[in-house]
């Protein structure tokens, strides 16, 4: 892809003070024992409250999040609307399963299903700007967000302006029971480092979204491309895809400024990253970010806010930081993400 | 292909050239209401679908199984080898994925902490990443879910990515299979006809629900051309428009679907008059159908192609929706043929279209397909005939 999307306006909302102007890491929080649960906004200030109160969770969240992206893009439409979610609005398939399951398909009411299909939060986002363009859904897992991405700057390559991109996901206390009752959950119950010893991973939630342009304004950074990595078999597989992505970019990893890791703080999921790290520390500052958004479908939407900031704040926060490489100037950041050991992907940002 | 008109392409022509429905009495799906509606299976237990794939896994649920087994046939059809290292990419879509084997064990789950590994099968991706590892796919996968509309937004962006040169040829398409939970969804909104659907019928009560996998391999030029190839149809015209009027409703003025059906147009340069046949979404219902037709009077005016809508042989099959259309489109310009709207007797009194109603060869070159969803998602395709030589 030739172009790059300028990242003109982003809303964030995460288990850490995300949505606070100008947030940057200056306090964190930990997650509630072994779940991080997104800290969610006073709606009001960004929803009607006719169409706040029939709203589920995750719709909430995301219209919010889009909010916040398009006021500081300055914009009051966009060209196209594409949203990444692994589950959907689970909260509202869920309501509507039990219901199903507790009266024997009787006494049903359709709210929730219509509000659980996955493109739910994409098209009440465009009803609300009244948005007729392009508006997709993506639901691939690890990669449900990455894709956003790369449609979106398919889209921009084929002439369109302003993309509304958004990673979205929410995660129901029943959900996250099951994960904890099958010991899949990371009980070291902080937002310290994974440093590659823990099992489990650190499930979290949140919701973020951009505005992709095809003109610089106020951006100070731009996504200059993504490339995607579906289940390696060895973590040379993975640093080879990292450097013929950059290849494509003419850049090599040694110029790289920061690497953003994706650890989830499961050792098993995280090893051919682990193995990465050593190598990419002698040149690059290394850093990561699931520790404080927590493990989730479109956790990389979260690593791309971060990158964002950085490059902004030209200064790497202390509390997401790997390895003590300091660099004058932030140029180029490389994100590199794992999800559960399946789908990788490189998401490469550039100051601007 | 798989669906309720048969368990392949060959077989589903077949059905559709007799004007057959592969709609009736509920077999498979476990509901309280099974006596009560007719749904579009595929005639064929879980077990049954594993000796199809030859493949035994207890892990798979059925939508995997139905995805596989189309998929299968598409690569198979197409006679494209997945080793000739060529990049290939796999673009699915889905809306239930794992329910309907999740809905069999949530109150466990939940209650008793028993099955837990089922949580595992139930997101969207899973039945995409089952048919990648089954055809050995690695070098793009995603998944789409944009309500009906999923497997037309599957076949525009594997066009897309061909056309950006991401990659050489890509296999495209949706699977659904039924679920309580998409049944008793569509029933509380009270959209089911309990009886065969009547497509733009002015007593149209409502859509079948169906399930299917449907596939298609889209190859660039230089793929087809290294290895001697032939296409079927070309993708001339693709776009993607909101209709932006409800979450569940499509607009009385079709805005939606009428920008949709231009922006296709445009793209392919065509003139309205060169479209030969449009293959409806036509759901049934009195909703879709009214704003459909609006949307074909704005665009085609006093001069609406021949057309019809075929959900009334393999039901409404959600997600593969429009994967079942583009083989059933493909299939009609092959065959310069145009299967018949079944069940049709009464003109809707506002608009007075008429679909085909028999069976009817006519020499068809551009085929347009439409497929319209929950939360305003229109999307409608352009096909071309490749014609030999």
């Amino acid at each position: 892809m030739k172009v790059k999307g300028y990242i003109t306006g982003s809303g964030c909302i995460s288990p850490q003070n995300t949505t606070e102007k100008d947030y940057f890491f200056e306090n964190v929080n930990g997650p509630e024992v072994d779940f991080f649960k997104a800290i969610e906004p006073s709606y009001k200030e960004h929803i009607n409250s006719n169409l706040l109160r029939r709203m589920g969770r995750a719709i909430k969240m995301g219209v919010s999040a889009a909010r916040i992206a398009m006021t500081e893009a300055g914009i009051e439409n966009v060209d196209a609307i594409i949203s990444g979610t692994g589950l959907g609005c689970f909260e509202d398939t869920e309501k509507f399963l039990l219901a199903i399951i507790n009266n024997d398909e009787t006494l049903l009411t359709p709210t929730s299903f219509i509000q659980s299909t996955h493109n739910t939060v994409g098209s009440q986002v465009a009803l609300i700007m009244k948005c007729h363009g392009y508006n997709y859904t993506y639901a691939h897992r690890g990669f449900s967000f990455d894709t956003c991405v790369m449609d979106a700057l398919m889209n921009l390559e084929e002439g369109k302006n302003n993309i509304l991109i958004g990673g979205i996901e929410e995660h129901t206390p029943n959900y996250v029971e099951i994960f904890r009752k099958g010991k899949k959950l990371n009980d070291n119950n902080s937002n310290k480092y994974f440093e590659g010893k823990t099992s489990g991973i650190q499930l979290g939630e949140g919701t973020t979204f951009f505005v992709l342009s095809n003109e610089k304004k106020n951006a100070v950074a731009a996504i200059d491309g993504v490339a995607f990595l579906y289940k390696p078999q060895s973590a040379k597989e993975v640093a080879d895809k990292a450097n013929s992505f950059l290849k494509t970019h003419n850049i090599s990893l040694e110029n790289i400024d920061l690497v953003l890791f994706g650890f989830s703080g499961d050792k098993e999921f995280d090893k051919y990253l682990l193995e990465m790290l050593p190598s990419t520390s002698k040149n690059s500052a290394t850093a990561q970010f699931k520790h404080l958004s927590g493990e989730y479908y479109t956790a990389n939407a979260f690593a791309i806010w971060t990158a964002n900031k950085i490059i902004e704040n030209q200064k790497i926060p202390d509390v997401i930081r790997i390895n003590s490489v300091s660099k004058s100037n932030i140029n180029l950041i490389l994100i590199v993400n794992g999800f559960q050991g399946i789908n990788y992907s490189f998401t490469l940002i550039t100051k601007c | 292909m798989i669906s309720a008109i048969g368990n392949n392409v060959s077989e589903a022509y077949v059905n559709l050239s007799n004007a057959k429905t592969g709609i009736g009495k509920v077999n498979y799906l476990n509901t309280r209401y099974k006596d009560e509606f007719v749904l579009g299976e595929v005639k064929l237990s879980n077990e049954q679908l594993m000796d199809l794939i030859s493949y035994h896994s207890p892990a798979l649920n059925r939508t995997s199984l139905l995805g596989i087994a189309a998929a299968n046939e598409a690569v198979k059809h197409s006679g494209i080898d997945l080793k000739d290292g060529l990049r290939t990419g796999l673009i699915s879509s889905t809306t239930v994925g794992g329910m309907c084997k999740t809905e069999l064990f949530y109150g466990e789950m939940v209650n008793e902490g028993k099955h837990l590994e089922v949580l595992d099968s139930h997101d969207a991706g899973e039945s995409t990443e089952e048919i990648a590892d089954h055809l050995g796919i690695k070098d793009f996968v995603t998944t789409i879910s944009t309500a009906c509309s999923s497997a037309a937004n599957a076949i525009m962006l594997g066009s897309r990515m061909i056309k950006h040169g991401m990659l050489d040829r890509v296999i495209v398409g949706g699977v659904d299979s039924l679920s309580k939970f998409t049944f008793n969804g569509f029933n509380t909104l009270m959209i089911l006809d309990k009886e065969w659907c009547k497509p733009f019928d002015e007593n149209r009560k409502g859509l079948n629900l169906g399930e299917a996998g449907a596939y298609l391999v889209i190859e660039s030029e230089t793929s087809l051309k290294k290895r001697n190839g032939k296409a079927l149809a070309k993708v001339v015209g693709y776009a993607n428009s909101n209709d932006a009027y409800h979450q569940t409703a499509s607009s009385p003025d079709g805005i939606g679907a009428t920008t949709a059906i231009q922006q296709a147009l445009k793209m392919s340069g065509l003139a309205p008059s060169q479209i030969d046949y449009i293959n409806m979404h036509g759901t049934g219902t009195p909703n879709n159908d009214q704003s459909e037709s609006k949307a074909t009077i704005n665009v085609f005016g006093n001069n609406v192609p021949k057309f019809s809508s075929t959900k009334a042989y393999t039901g409404h099959t959600l997600a593969a929706a429009a994967g079942v259309e583009a083989v059933i489109s493909v299939l009609s310009l092959q065959h310069n043929k145009i299967f018949p709207n079944l069940n049709f007797t009464t003109p809707i009194n506002e608009f007075g279209l008429v679909p085909v109603t028999k069976v009817t060869d006519q020499n068809l070159n551009h085929v347009l397909s439409n497929s319209f969803g929950f939360g305003g998602n229109c999307s409608s395709l352009i096909f071309r005939i490749v014609n030999e030589g």
